[in-house]
C-alpha cells in the first residue's frame, strides 16, 4: 500500500522538476547561448515482493543539454569567416563610397588639369590660362592627398580596431579559463553531472571569440576547453591564458601587428579569419595596395609633367622648372636589424618599370634577396648595393650605407607615400614652359626648296641645348656640316641630332643653303611644349608603356570596385552559410515555445495523473482504515 | 527541422534588412538617375565610364581648341584679304606709273600713295589677335614682327608656326609667320629673275620671262651682253652658252629659259639672269617707291624706271600669289576645323550614349524593381506578423 504513495510522490517530484526545466527553457528562450534542456527520467530500482517485481516510481537523474559540438564548431568556423569578410567589407565599402566612380574626384581633376594645358596651348601668352593651369595642378595634388589621406585614416582606424579586438580576445580568454576551473570543480561537486549553465556560458564565449578571431578548440577529459588561435598558438590551456599583444610593425611603427606574449613572435600572418583577420587583410590587401597604386599614378603624373616642363621654355626664356614634387621611394630598415645600415632607393628604369608593389630586401649568408610582398616571388638583385653598383631589380635601385649583417631586412616601398607627398612647387604662372626650347629657321638667302622641321628636344639635360647651331649645305648639296664640323651625308627627312635636340631637313636644298637652330627665347607665342603636355594623359607610361595615366585611373577604379564587389559577394555567400549553421545549432539547441507549451501540458497532465494516483492510494488507505474501524 | 522563435526572428530581420537595403539602392539610383554610384556596383562599367568620360572631356577640349584656332585663322584671313587689296592697289599704281607719259611730279604723287600702301601693309603685317599676340611674328608673339627700315622692313619674329590640337593625332596651324607670308617671296617669275645692268645706256626693257623647259635650266646665273647691231652673247662665268642676234621685241632663249626684251640695247649693255631669291614685300614696295621718287631725267633713266617698275610688278604679282597661297591654306585649315567639329559632335554624342548605356538608369525598369521590392517587403512584413500570432500558448 505504501508503494502507491512512494511511486506517486516520486512522480510528483519528477514532474514538478520537469515543469521547472520546461519553465526554465521558456524563461531562457531569448538568452544568448542558452541550450535547451530536458529532464532525464529513469525508472526507480524495482522492488520485488517475492512473486512479482514492481517498479518503484520515477527518478529525475539530471538534466540533458541539447548541444551538438559538431554543429557548434561548424557555426564557430562560419562565424570566423563571416567576421573576416564583415571587417573587409567595412573597409572596401568605405573606400567604394568615398571614391565613388571618380576616385573621389581625382579623375575629374586630372581631366581638368590636362584640359588646362590645352587652354595654355591655345593662349600661351595669357596669364589667366597659365594661372588656371596652376590652380588645376593644385586640385590634382589635393585630390591625390585627399585620397591617400582617406586611406591613411582607414589604416589608423584599423589600428584602433586591432587594439580593441586584442583587448576583447584577452578578456574572453580570461573568462574561458575561469569557467574552465569552475566547470571542473562544479562537475566534481555534482557527482559527474556538469553544470549546464556554465557550459552554456563557455560555449557562448567561444562563439563570441570565433567572431573576433579564427580558433580551434580541444576538450580535456576533465571538461576543460583549450583554445588555440592562428596556427595553433595556445590562447587558453585549461586554467591558463596566453595573452595577445599588439606590437609595431618592424618596418612601419604606425602599423600594429599581433604578437603572442609567450613567444613574443609576430603571429599576424597566421591570423587569417575573424574580425582581426579581416582587419589585417583589409590593411594588407585593400588599403596599402590602393595607396601604392595611387602613388604609382601620382609619380607618373609628376614625372611626366616635370619632364615635359624641362623640355620647354617659360615666358622668360628659361628651361621649365618642375610643376610637381613627389615623395621619393621609401626604404626602411627593420627595427630588428642588428646594425645601423640604412638603404636609399630610387626608381631605376623609368616609369614603365615602376610597380605598385612593396619589396623586402633581406640578407642570408651575404646574399641579397628581393621579395615581392604581394606575390611572394623573390629575385637576387644585380649589383653590390654600393653607390657605384647599386642593387637593381624590379625597376628600383637600392644603395646601402654599409655592409648589412646576416638577417638584416629592409622594406622597399617605391610608391607608398607618393600620393600623400604630391605637391605643386610652381607658383609663378610665367614659369610654365609652354614654348618649345628651340626654334629652327631657314636662311633668307636660301635658294633651295628644302625646309627644316620645328625640332624636338630629346635630352633637356644637354648643356648646349640652347646654343645656336648652323647647318650649312655643301656644294653640291649632298652633304652638310654642323657648325662647320665634318661633312655628313644628307638624306631628305633624315634625323639630325645635335646638342640634345632633333630636327629634320626635307626637300632639295641648294648648295650653300643654311639652316639655323637656336634658343626659342622670346617665342612666347609658341605652344609646342604645352601641346605635348596636354596629350600626356593618353601616352602609355606605366607598366612598360602599356598603360596611360587615364588607363591607370580606370584600372584603379575597376580594381577597387571589383575587390569590393567580390568581397560583397563572398560576404553574402558566407552570411547564407552562417545562417545555415545557425539554423542547425538552433534546431538542436534552441527553444521552440510551442514545443515547450506541449511539454508543459504533458507534464501538467502527468502531474495531475500522479496526484490522482495519490488520491486513489489515499482512498484505498481510507477504505482499509474504515473497514478496520468497523 | 525544429524552427525556434529566435531563429525565425533572426532570419526575418536578415531578410528585411536585405530587402530594405535593396529598396534604398533603387531609391538612390532613381534620385541620382544613375545605374551605379560606386565602382563596386559595376566595376568594369565604372572603369569604362572613366575612359569614356575622359575621352568626352578631351573631345570637348578639342572643340574649344578648334574654336580658338578658328578665331585666329579668321583674323588672319581677314588681314590677308586686306593685304591682297593693298597689293592690287599698288599694282594698279605701278601700271599707272609705267605708262611712260608721267612727269616727275606725277610720279612723286604716285610714290606718296605707294608709301601710304606700304604703311598699311606694315600695319597689317603687325596685326594682333584678340589676346594681343602679333599674328605674323611666329613664336615671338609678343614682339612687333615688322619695323620699318631703309630697305623695306626688318623682321623681328621667327619662322615658328603654332599648332593647335583639334582631334586625337590631328593638329592644325592657327596662323602663319610673317617670314613665310611677307618675306619669303621669290623674285622675278619665281624661278629666275632678269635685271638690266645699272650702267645700260640703250633702251632695252625686260619684258616677259618664262621657263620653257624646267629640266634644261640649271639654276645658274647668266649674263646677256649686247654687242653692235643687236648681236648678243650669253655667258655663264667665262663660258659662252649661246649667241644670237636680237631685234626689238625679240625673245632670247637658251638653256630652257626665254627672255623677251623690248627697245634697243646699246652695245655694251648687259642683262643678268639669276635664280630667284627671296625678297620681302616691303623691299619690293621700297624699291618701287625709290624708283618713283628718283623719277625720270632723260631717255636712259626712263628705261631704268620702266625696268624697275616692271620688276616691281613681277614681284608684286609674286607677293599676291604668295598671299593667295597662304589664304588657300588658311581656308583649308578652316575647312578641316569645321569637318573636325562635326566629327567631334558626332563622337561626343556617341560617347554620351555609351556612358548613358553603361551608367544611365532605365527608369521604367527601376520603377518596376522598386514596385517589386515594395511588394516583397510588405508581403514579408505581413507574413511575419501572421506567423508571430501562431503560438500554442494562445490556445491554453
Amino acid at each position: 500500500m505504501s508503494d502507491v504513495f512512494g511511486i506517486s510522490v516520486s512522480a510528483l517530484q519528477a514532474f514538478q522538476q520537469a515543469i521547472n526545466v520546461t519553465s526554465n527553457n521558456i524563461a531562457n528562450a531569448s538568452t544568448p547561448g542558452f541550450d535547451r534542456e530536458t529532464l532525464n527520467l529513469t525508472e526507480a530500482a524495482p522492488q520485488s515482493n517475492g512473486t512479482a517485481t514492481i517498479g518503484a516510481g520515477v527518478v529525475a537523474s539530471g538534466t540533458n543539454r541539447a548541444f551538438s559540438q559538431a554543429a557548434a564548431n561548424q557555426l564557430n568556423t562560419s562565424q570566423s569567416s563571416l567576421g573576416q569578410l564583415n571587417a573587409l567589407q567595412l573597409y572596401t565599402n568605405q573606400i567604394d563610397n568615398l571614391f565613388g566612380t571618380t576616385v573621389g574626384g581625382l579623375s575629374t581633376a586630372l581631366q581638368n588639369f590636362y584640359s588646362a594645358f590645352s587652354d595654355v596651348a591655345n593662349n600661351p601668352t595669357s596669364t589667366a590660362s597659365r594661372q588656371a593651369l596652376i590652380g588645376q595642378a593644385q586640385s590634382v595634388a589635393s585630390s591625390f592627398q585627399n585620397a591617400s589621406g582617406e586611406m591613411n585614416s582607414l589604416n589608423t582606424d584599423v589600428n584602433s580596431r586591432i587594439t580593441n579586438d586584442v583587448t576583447q580576445i584577452n578578456s574572453i580568454a580570461k573568462a574561458i579559463s575561469t569557467l574552465n576551473n569552475q566547470i571542473v570543480t562544479g562537475t566534481a561537486q555534482n557527482g559527474g553531472q556538469p553544470p549546464n549553465e556554465l557550459l552554456d556560458q563557455r560555449d557562448q564565449l567561444v562563439s563570441n571569440l570565433s567572431q573576433l578571431v579564427g580558433i580551434s578548440t580541444t576538450t580535456d577529459p576533465n571538461g576543460s576547453l583549450n583554445v588555440f588561435v592562428g596556427n595553433g598558438q595556445p590562447l587558453v590551456l585549461q586554467g591558463q591564458t596566453t595573452t595577445l599583444t599588439t606590437v609595431a610593425n618592424q618596418f612601419n611603427a604606425t602599423q600594429l601587428e599581433i604578437s603572442n606574449s609567450a613567444s613574443s613572435a609576430v603571429i599576424s600572418n597566421n591570423i587569417t579569419s575573424g574580425d582581426l583577420g579581416g582587419l589585417l587583410a583589409a590593411r594588407a590587401q585593400v588599403i596599402n595596395p590602393a595607396l601604392n597604386q595611387l602613388g604609382q599614378i601620382a609619380t607618373a603624373v609628376s614625372q611626366t609633367v616635370n619632364a615635359q616642363q624641362a623640355n620647354g621654355l617659360d615666358l622668360s626664356g628659361n628651361l621649365g622648372a618642375n610643376i610637381f614634387s613627389v615623395s621619393a621611394p621609401l626604404a626602411t630598415g627593420s627595427s630588428r636589424n642588428t646594425d645601423a645600415v640604412t638603404a636609399s632607393v630610387t626608381t631605376a628604369n623609368g616609369l614603365g618599370a615602376l610597380t605598385a608593389n612593396d619589396y623586402v630586401l633581406s640578407f642570408a649568408g651575404g646574399t641579397p634577396k628581393l621579395t615581392n610582398t604581394s606575390d611572394g616571388t623573390s629575385v637576387t638583385p644585380a649589383g653590390a648595393g654600393t653607390a657605384a653598383s647599386p642593387y637593381t631589380a624590379a625597376g628600383i635601385s637600392i644603395v646601402l650605407s654599409g655592409t648589412p649583417a646576416n638577417g638584416d631586412q629592409f622594406l622597399v616601398q617605391p610608391t607608398a607615400t607618393a600620393a600623400a607627398g604630391l605637391k605643386v612647387v610652381l607658383s609663378n604662372p610665367s614659369k610654365i614652359a609652354a614654348a618649345g626650347a628651340i626654334k629652327s629657321a631657314a636662311a633668307a638667302a636660301n635658294t633651295g626648296s628644302a625646309t627644316i622641321s620645328a625640332g624636338t628636344v630629346l635630352n633637356s639635360g644637354n648643356p648646349n641645348l640652347l646654343a645656336p647651331v648652323t647647318i650649312t649645305f655643301a656644294n653640291p648639296p649632298s652633304s652638310y656640316s654642323v657648325n662647320g664640323g665634318p661633312a655628313v651625308a644628307y638624306a631628305s627627312g633624315g634625323n639630325i641630332n645635335v646638342n640634345g635636340w632633333q630636327v629634320q631637313v626635307s626637300g632639295a636644298p641648294a648648295g650653300g643653303d643654311t639652316f639655323t637652330v637656336s634658343s626659342n627665347a622670346g617665342g612666347t607665342g609658341d605652344n609646342r611644349n604645352a601641346l605635348a603636355a596636354a596629350n600626356q594623359q593618353n601616352v602609355g607610361v606605366l607598366q612598360n608603356g602599356t598603360t596611360s595615366i587615364t588607363g591607370g585611373i580606370s584600372a584603379l577604379i575597376t580594381g577597387l570596385g571589383s575587390q569590393a564587389q567580390q568581397i560583397n559577394t563572398a560576404q553574402t555567400a558566407q552570411a547564407a552559410v552562417n545562417a545555415q549553421a545557425l539554423a542547425s545549432v538552433q534546431s538542436t539547441s534552441g527553444v521552440n515555445l510551442d514545443e515547450e507549451a506541449a511539454s508543459l501540458l504533458q507534464w501538467q497532465q502527468s502531474y495531475q495523473a500522479a496526484a490522482h494516483a495519490l488520491v486513489i492510494g489515499n482512498s484505498l488507505f481510507t477504505t482499509l482504515i474504515g473497514a478496520l474501524n468497523q | 527541422m525544429r524552427i525556434t522563435e529566435g531563429l525565425n526572428q533572426t532570419q526575418f530581420l536578415t531578410a528585411i534588412n536585405a530587402l530594405e537595403s535593396g529598396i534604398n539602392q533603387t531609391q538612390n539610383q532613381m534620385s541620382t538617375n544613375l545605374q551605379f554610384t560606386t565602382a563596386s556596383q559595376n566595376p568594369t562599367a565604372a572603369g569604362s565610364v572613366n575612359n569614356y568620360t575622359q575621352a568626352l572631356a578631351q573631345s570637348q577640349q578639342y572643340v574649344t581648341n578648334a574654336t580658338s584656332a578658328q578665331t585666329n585663322l579668321s583674323t588672319e584671313d581677314n588681314a590677308l584679304s586686306q593685304v591682297q587689296t593693298q597689293l592690287q592697289a599698288l599694282r594698279t599704281l605701278a601700271l599707272q606709273a609705267n605708262s611712260g607719259t608721267l612727269s616727275n611730279s606725277n610720279l612723286s604723287a604716285i610714290a606718296t600713295q605707294a608709301v601710304q600702301i606700304q604703311n598699311s601693309l606694315l600695319s597689317l603685317a603687325n596685326t594682333q589677335n584678340g589676346n594681343g599676340e602679333f599674328m605674323f611674328g611666329g613664336f615671338a608673339a609678343q614682339t612687333q614682327p615688322f619695323t620699318i627700315s631703309a630697305t623695306g622692313a626688318a623682321y623681328n619674329g621667327d619662322q615658328g608656326q603654332r599648332q593647335v590640337q583639334i582631334a586625337a593625332g590631328q593638329t592644325v596651324a592657327d596662323g602663319d609667320n610673317g617670314d613665310t607670308v611677307f618675306n619669303q617671296i621669290k623674285t622675278g617669275n619665281g624661278t629666275f629673275t632678269v635685271a638690266a645692268a645699272a650702267g645700260n645706256s640703250g633702251s632695252g626693257i625686260v619684258g616677259a620671262t618664262t621657263l620653257s623647259n624646267p629640266a634644261a635650266y640649271d639654276g645658274g646665273t647668266y649674263a646677256i651682253t649686247f654687242g653692235a647691231a643687236g648681236a648678243y652673247q650669253v655667258t655663264k662665268g667665262a663660258t659662252v652658252v649661246a649667241t644670237g642676234s636680237y631685234t626689238d621685241g625679240g625673245t632670247i632663249a637658251f638653256n630652257g629659259v626665254q627672255v623677251t626684251l623690248s627697245g634697243q640695247p646699246a652695245s655694251g649693255d648687259s642683262f643678268s639672269l639669276a635664280p630667284s631669291a627671296n625678297q620681302s614685300v616691303f623691299t619690293t614696295v621700297q624699291n618701287l617707291v625709290s624708283a618713283l621718287q628718283t623719277g625720270v631725267s632723260g631717255g636712259a633713266s626712263s628705261t631704268a624706271l620702266n625696268n624697275s617698275i616692271n620688276s616691281a610688278i613681277n614681284n608684286i604679282d609674286q607677293a599676291l600669289s604668295q598671299t593667295s597661297n597662304v589664304r588657300a591654306t588658311v581656308g583649308g585649315r578652316l575647312n578641316s576645323i569645321t569637318t573636325q567639329q562635326s566629327v567631334a559632335t558626332a563622337s561626343q554624342t556617341q560617347l554620351q550614349q555609351s556612358i548613358s548605356t553603361l551608367q544611365g538608369l532605365d527608369f521604367a525598369k527601376a520603377i518596376t524593381t522598386l514596385d517589386q521590392q515594395n511588394t516583397t517587403l510588405s508581403a514579408a512584413l505581413q507574413a511575419f506578423t501572421l506567423t508571430q500570432g501562431l503560438s500554442l500558448f494562445k490556445f491554453m
